[in-house]
């Protein structure tokens, strides 16, 4: 289990900080930044700039992403903004509307 | 520790957790348990049981949950439906309102407490729903 976990009922106004991973299958408003993997499940509800070691989207995320390793746009994630990494995947099926920038 | 793993396995919503190296500015509001072992500053308001663990910090003005237990840092006032307890090691300054409220020896509480039980007819009660109020310092 993550360290900071922000389950399905759960909502958080503000912002999240933090050195270890974070799991949202909840609702994040605000900010949220990790040293490490953060997770947006099927079904959360990202509204927020997020940085992290590495990002996995499944559900909507609205809001810009900067990753030090990757991020993963999952089948069934819905991702507005831009996502700055060094390595992105978008699977099939992930809708994404913004600009990548993997620092070329 | 272990017994604030088990308490976030009751409640129907999904739980959530702030880990020992995270912390949140905001608002935290929904349904399912709620555990803190990090730094969280702002409202509580959840249908479920909310757990301070030892070592973490909480600071709200309000926290609204069925179920409360501190054993690390909370400062602020509590609204539970159900009880609240303050476990030995912990460090509360605010009001507590449950409907049955405990403090452990080695806790340390300054505040006001409130809440419902019944007086004996003797003291005056009416027998139904008395408030009744103590104020404790440590």
């Amino acid at each position: 289990m993550a360290s900071t976990v922000i389950g399905a009922g759960i909502t958080v106004e503000g912002e999240i900080t933090t050195d270890e991973d974070v799991v949202v299958s909840g609702t994040v408003r605000g900010k949220l930044s990790a040293k490490e993997a953060v997770t947006i499940e099927h079904g959360a509800t990202v509204e927020a700039d997020v940085t992290g070691g590495s990002l996995v989207v499944a559900g909507s995320l609205t809001g810009n992403v900067v990753a030090n390793e990757r991020v993963d746009l999952q089948q069934g994630a819905r991702v507005i903004g831009n996502v700055k990494a060094a390595r992105v995947t978008i699977a099939d099926g992930a809708q994404f509307k913004g600009n990548v920038d993997m620092d070329v | 520790m272990a017994q604030a793993r088990t308490a976030t396995h009751r409640g129907e919503g999904a739980q959530a957790r702030i880990g020992g190296g995270a912390r949140v500015r905001g608002r935290i509001h929904g349904d399912g348990d709620l555990l803190v072992e990090g730094q969280v500053e702002g409202d509580v308001a959840i249908r479920g049981e909310l757990t301070v663990a030892e070592g973490a910090t909480l600071t709200s003005k309000a926290v609204e949950a069925q179920t409360v237990t501190i054993a690390g840092a909370f400062e602020g006032d509590v609204a539970a439906t159900g009880p609240v307890r303050v476990v030995g090691g912990a460090r509360v300054r605010g009001n507590l309102r449950g409907s049955t409220v405990s403090i452990d020896d080695g806790a340390r509480y300054s505040g006001r407490l409130e809440c419902e039980f019944e007086l004996p007819a003797e003291l005056g009660g009416s027998a139904r729903e008395s408030r009744g109020r103590a104020a404790a310092r440590r």
